[in-house]
């Protein structure tokens, strides 16, 4: 035979980078040959080959769609999940009510609890208010009465008078509770 | 762990799906499996799905033996898995594509060779 076995394969032991061997010099490497009418006749059966499978790859496209939207969508339709559906809707609906009689109570609340603290801030202003008119009030009545005592220039003659006529004496101790001491000489 | 994770949660950039054979088996005896994988894995690494197997080598009673699982080939194809060449052969063979043009072309050769052969062998012994 022409071959001997080896102990190293051939193939894959040259790198890219080794020459040629100098058997290999004069190779020439040409491609196959065609055989034209052939070629034709192959081309022309691969087209349609082509064209088959195009065809069938497009269907099983369209069952695979098909059965994905039948999974996604058929399921709406069992009565279970209808009537799992309902019932937590009317569950969320339960909720919803609770929820806003809390907070509609909460409101309430609130809003009373407003207005009372509205109306006792306006009873405690009022209150001041007249408290202060009050105050205004008596200062002036003691001013008028006060005023009956004051020295004007008709009473001005009449006031030297009496006060010429009535000495006073200040001249006299206080202890500490305010009560005069009466042991004093008068002067 | 950590790199075992690594190297088996491997993401390619492109890459398609393709429906090849897998080659397993030991020394002198080759055992195909028909395979979804992606383009970029290793002709024997981590597949999506295995769709079948074939052993080239003649049974007993002479067969090659193949099987499919031809409700899972339908599902890869409609989701758009290029096939190989050899797995186009194949399935062209098995009815479930139609015939691979040079399947076809390989036979008709097979025959003319044939009958070139044969007329080689009348005309020199009709002398």
């Amino acid at each position: 035979p022409g071959w001997f076995p080896r102990v190293v394969p051939a193939r894959g032991r040259k790198s890219r980078h080794d020459p040629p061997a100098k058997s290999k010099a004069g190779r020439l490497k040409l491609p196959p040959p065609v055989d034209p009418e052939e070629l034709l006749v192959v081309l022309e059966r691969y087209r349609q080959h082509r064209l088959v499978l195009g065809a069938l790859r497009a269907e099983f496209r369209a069952e695979v769609l098909q059965k994905k939207r039948e999974e996604r969508l058929g399921r709406e339709d069992s009565a279970e999940l209808l009537e799992e559906h309902r019932r937590l809707m009317a569950w969320n609906d339960e909720e919803n009510a609770r929820q806003r009689a809390r907070r509609s109570e909460r409101l309430r609340k609130e809003a009373e609890e407003e207005k009372r603290r509205k109306l006792e801030v306006m009873e405690k202003q009022a209150k001041k208010m007249e408290a202060f008119m009050k105050e205004k009030e008596k200062e002036v009545l003691q001013l008028q009465e006060e005023a009956k005592s004051f020295i004007t220039p008709e009473n001005l003659d009449a006031r030297i008078e009496e006060c010429l006529d009535n000495p006073r004496n200040y001249n006299f101790a206080i202890d500490k509770d305010g009560r005069v001491v009466k042991r004093t000489v008068l002067s | 762990a950590l790199f075992t994770g690594s190297r088996l949660l491997k993401g390619y950039r492109g890459g398609h799906v393709v429906i090849r054979f897998a080659l397993g088996g030991c020394a002198n005896r080759p055992f195909f499996r028909i395979v979804a994988a992606h383009s970029k894995r290793a002709r024997d690494g981590k597949y999506l799905e295995q769709l079948g197997c074939l052993d080239p080598l003649p049974n007993v009673h002479g067969e090659k033996v193949a099987g499919l699982n031809l409700e899972r080939l339908r599902y890869w194809l409609g989701c758009g898995a290029q096939l190989s060449r050899p797995a186009e052969k194949l399935l062209g063979l098995a009815g479930f594509l139609p015939l691979h043009p040079m399947t076809v072309t390989g036979a008709e050769r097979l025959r003319q060779r044939r009958q070139r052969e044969q007329q080689v062998g009348t005309a020199p012994a009709d002398g």
